[in-house]
């Protein structure tokens, strides 16, 4: 993959969505989003005021989450929550799918969900936050499928908050089932460049961490070998091996231990630590 | 350009000091060898190189000792308080250098030098006091004998208040190969026995006082390219929490949890009682606060108060020595054991390594003594013995590798080239493994630490457990860590920045146009020079490897089933280093990096 420093930082959503961030984190956050040509500041929405008069002018959208981090709110609350982030200054916001809906089969419930913040986004872009490692596979195609059909943008895998983070198979998923016309958020646990470019590589266009800077500065890195991108060990990036039954539904955690039955990369999973 | 108040590095000047004649001269940095080799550890590989006859005895007049700084010391440049010490060295007969923190470089290169010198031997014992221009060889005969800390106060009394020093306690004063040089008296020149060097030439301690002020030859251009470092040591979770926060033995749980804690004489590699000797229990017990050297915003040394002693340390290394390597679980007694080794001056991972083999061999019945993993009793007086070569101790001062070998059992001395592995277990990670071996100066973690992309994903995480790709980044991180002794900074900002930013700081602070690849160039040459200067003295192909005990694996822990494949990655590593199959540099290496083919 030849992709400039450049080029990378313009995939990234420079995020803080921690609830302790003081203004002074966001303001910093702003700051080293527009040093390095960030896409997006992601931010709570308590802060989307802040950071849209900071960025003013800029390249670098402000981007608010919206039900976040479970989802599980009305929609109601969810659309009036995203016209007053819009009010305040978002270009683009991250939403929270009702996974429970989802995982219910409540299709329509899960789509209206969707179509409500949709429209009260006005021109701004939607990003529908799927909260992968709480489905299974199907459940992940059926939901990007209605977030295409409800005019959303972007298709997203996780919160950060959630169960599991991004990885490559899950986007590749993603990208295989909205297509082209979507973009592709990966955002979880990314922490390296070398977990970036495979999450690029997959399918993603764009990118959600808090660990901006150090994935922009570490490719440097990149130019002085190639080693760094050597095949790790198939398990390592796959979502079976992330499984936790602790975290996730009992038939979801289950579910993810069966594909490692039929794997056929299985005779790589034995680890000694 | 600097104006008249400020002194370039290119500027700075050698102080040649003949202890046999006691004849002081300077000389300017000559501008070829500063160009090609900047300063620090280069700049001493290429003075001994070219100076030192093959074969010396490193004990004799012959050898020499220089102390060196680099461009980027006493400078903005974050961490540039170091020294380098380069010698020939007892331990190992390779070229060797150690360096060290505190705050004694930043005063040598304010007091206008690139580099001190020794040559030959006094009669009786001198310190050397340089009070900025003003140089003289002074009687020690009122510190020989006196530990690390009584040295430090007594010659700041005599001096300046204001000097730093860098001394060698008893343990240099006999020669003993384990003898370090001490500064600030908790920070050490530890390895390679550089401290009996220094003893065998009579010579107590340097003493410096400086007050000029180091100048950049491109300030605005440093100010950019270290406001930009600082933010990077800012941003990055190594450098801005763990290390600050805890210091070193963080990582005493991480390695321990990797399967890598060296156990009993790298027996296990993972010790039970680990919680015990944590950096998170450190902070619970003995923290008292953090040390910063000169200039440096990361501060990972420790201040620690220990009944009722404040004391310095101790690092993750030195509780691995003292600790699980001899299979002692009681964190205060590893504390006072360390800080007897700085007042003794005595690097402790060497001392721990040797006495944890002793251990060894009492248990498999190959000597004869009341040493035991896990018993402290008779540890404390052993390392005294060892300090000044009483009984047993003398035999054990030589080191794991002698004493070994003297007790019948080479094979349980961890060590290579004569130095003593530090605390990972090389199983556990191949490209470690690697750079354990092709060091050379011996077994060094620092020569290349892939600790960093192995285990802890800095820049990123690479499978531990596989050989390819690996002699490629070993090569990378041997030869930007020989750049970065050139400047003189320290290892941990590896964590955060990348090649780029110390070339940005290396090319601001000297004018010259060095990039990443021009660095890294640099860094070769000395690497290449070095292994040069060990071809001299008849290291081989066969001295590139490991004991014999990492070809077995470990049973339990977390790098079971594991053993260190050299044989694997050395030919690609030749290869790759552009060397024949014997590991000799080839004449187009050598032509390629400018460095003179001896005929």
């Amino acid at each position: 993959m030849t992709l400039t420093v450049e080029q990378l930082a313009q995939t990234i959503d420079h995020t803080e969505l921690k609830p302790e961030a003081k203004q002074s984190k966001i303001k910093q956050l702003c700051e080293e989003a527009l040093s390095y040509n960030f896409a997006a500041v992601c931010i709570n929405p308590v802060h989307i005021e802040y950071a849209a008069q900071l960025l003013k002018g800029s390249a670098v959208k402000v981007c608010s989450v919206i039900g976040f981090p479970l989802g599980a709110t009305l929609s109601e609350v969810k659309a009036m929550e995203t016209r007053e982030v819009v009010t305040r200054g978002a270009q683009e916001v991250d939403m929270v799918i009702n996974v429970g809906a989802l995982r219910d089969e409540n299709y329509d419930l899960v789509r209206s969900d969707i179509e409500a913040v949709v429209a009260a986004s006005g021109d701004d872009l939607v990003k529908v936050i799927l909260e992968t490692g709480l489905l299974t596979d199907d459940q992940k195609k059926k939901a990007c499928l209605l977030s295409k059909e409800a005019g959303a943008d972007f298709v997203k895998t996780s919160t950060g908050f959630g169960p599991m983070g991004a990885t490559p198979y899950d986007v590749k998923l993603m990208r295989e089932t909205v297509g082209d016309s979507m973009g592709v958020k990966a955002a979880g646990g990314i922490r390296t460049f070398k977990e970036a470019l495979r999450l690029i590589d997959a399918g993603a266009n764009r990118l959600g961490t808090s660990s901006g800077i150090g994935i922009i500065e570490d490719y440097r890195w990149a130019q002085y070998s190639e080693s760094w991108m050597q095949p790790d060990k198939p398990c390592w990036t796959c979502p079976s091996r992330m499984a936790n039954i602790a975290k996730q539904p009992k038939e979801v955690y289950l579910w993810y231990k069966q594909r490692c039955l039929m794997c056929p990369n299985k005779d790589h999973n034995v680890f000694t630590e | 350009m600097s104006d008249a108040s400020t002194q370039l590095y290119s500027e700075a000047e050698l102080l040649f000091i003949s202890l046999t004649d006691r004849t002081i001269t300077r000389k300017p940095l000559p501008p070829g060898l500063y160009k090609e080799y900047l300063g620090g550890r280069g700049l001493g590989v290429k003075l001994l190189y070219d100076n030192l006859a093959p074969g010396i005895d490193p004990l004799s007049p012959d050898n020499w000792l220089v102390f060196a700084v680099g461009p980027s010391t006493a400078t903005s440049v974050p961490t540039g308080g170091r020294f380098v010490v380069i010698t020939k060295s007892p331990a190992t007969g390779t070229i060797f250098d150690s360096n060290a923190g505190g705050y004694f470089g930043a005063q040598l290169r304010r007091a206008g030098l690139a580099a001190v010198i020794f040559t030959g031997a006094s009669k009786s014992p001198v310190y050397l006091w340089i009070n900025d221009n003003q140089v003289e060889i002074r009687d020690a005969s009122k510190v020989w004998g006196k530990t690390t800390d009584i040295t430090t106060d007594l010659l700041i009394k005599e001096t300046d208040e204001k000097a730093q020093v860098a001394c060698i306690g008893p343990a240099g004063e006999n020669m003993i190969n384990l003898a370090a040089i001490v500064t600030d008296k908790h920070r050490a020149a530890g390895r390679g026995g550089v401290g009996a060097v220094m003893g065998s030439k009579n010579l107590k301690a340097v003493v410096v006082r400086g007050t000029k002020t180091p100048g950049v030859a491109q300030p605005e251009k440093l100010r950019e390219a270290v406001e930009r470092a600082r933010l990077l040591i800012k941003k990055n979770p190594v450098t801005d929490k763990s290390l600050p926060v805890y210091g070193t033995p963080v990582l005493v749980s991480v390695i321990n949890e990797a399967g890598m804690l060296p156990t009993r004489n790298f027996q296990e590699g993972r010790f039970n009682d680990a919680d015990g000797v944590s950096g998170e229990k450190l902070l619970e017990r003995f923290s008292l606060k953090p040390y910063n050297c000169f200039g440096c915003p990361i501060g990972c040394g420790r201040m620690s108060r220990v009944r009722g002693k404040d004391m310095g340390g101790p690092e993750f290394e030195s509780i691995w020595a003292l600790g699980p390597q001899c299979g002692i679980n009681n964190l205060e007694w590893i504390a006072l054991a360390n800080d007897k080794c700085n007042l003794l001056g005595i690097d402790t991972i060497s001392v721990g390594s040797t006495l944890g083999c002793a251990m060894e061999l009492v248990q498999r019945g190959k000597l004869e003594h009341s040493l035991r993993f896990g018993d402290t009793t008779g540890v404390l007086e052993m390392i005294e013995d060892i300090a000044y070569a009483r009984g047993l101790g003398a035999e054990l001062g030589k080191g794991s590798k002698v004493f070994a070998t003297n007790h019948g059992a080479p094979e349980l001395a961890m060590q290579v080239k004569g130095l003593e592995i530090p605390a990972y277990d090389p199983r556990g990670v191949q490209g470690h493994a690697l750079g354990y071996a092709t060091s050379n100066r011996g077994g060094c973690h620092l020569r290349s630490y892939m600790i960093g992309p192995e285990i802890m994903g800095s820049p990123v995480l690479v499978d531990r457990d596989i050989t390819e790709g690996k002699t490629d980044l070993v090569i990378l991180f041997q030869n930007l860590s020989a750049a970065m002794d050139c400047m003189v900074v320290c290892r941990f900002t590896n964590f955060a920045w990348t090649v780029d930013d110390y070339a940005a700081m290396v090319s601001a602070g000297t004018g010259l146009k060095i990039d990443g690849k021009e660095l890294l160039r640099i860094g070769a040459r000395i690497w290449n020079l070095e292994k040069l200067f060990n071809i001299r003295e008849g290291f081989g192909k066969s001295d590139d490897t490991l004991p014999p005990r990492f070809s077995t694996p470990l049973t339990e822990g977390g790098s079971r089933n594991r053993v260190a494949q050299i044989d694997v990655m050395l030919p690609e590593y030749y290869s790759r280093r552009g060397w024949d199959k014997e590991g000799r540099p080839t004449g187009k290496l050598l032509k390629s990096l400018n460095i003179p083919i001896e005929r």
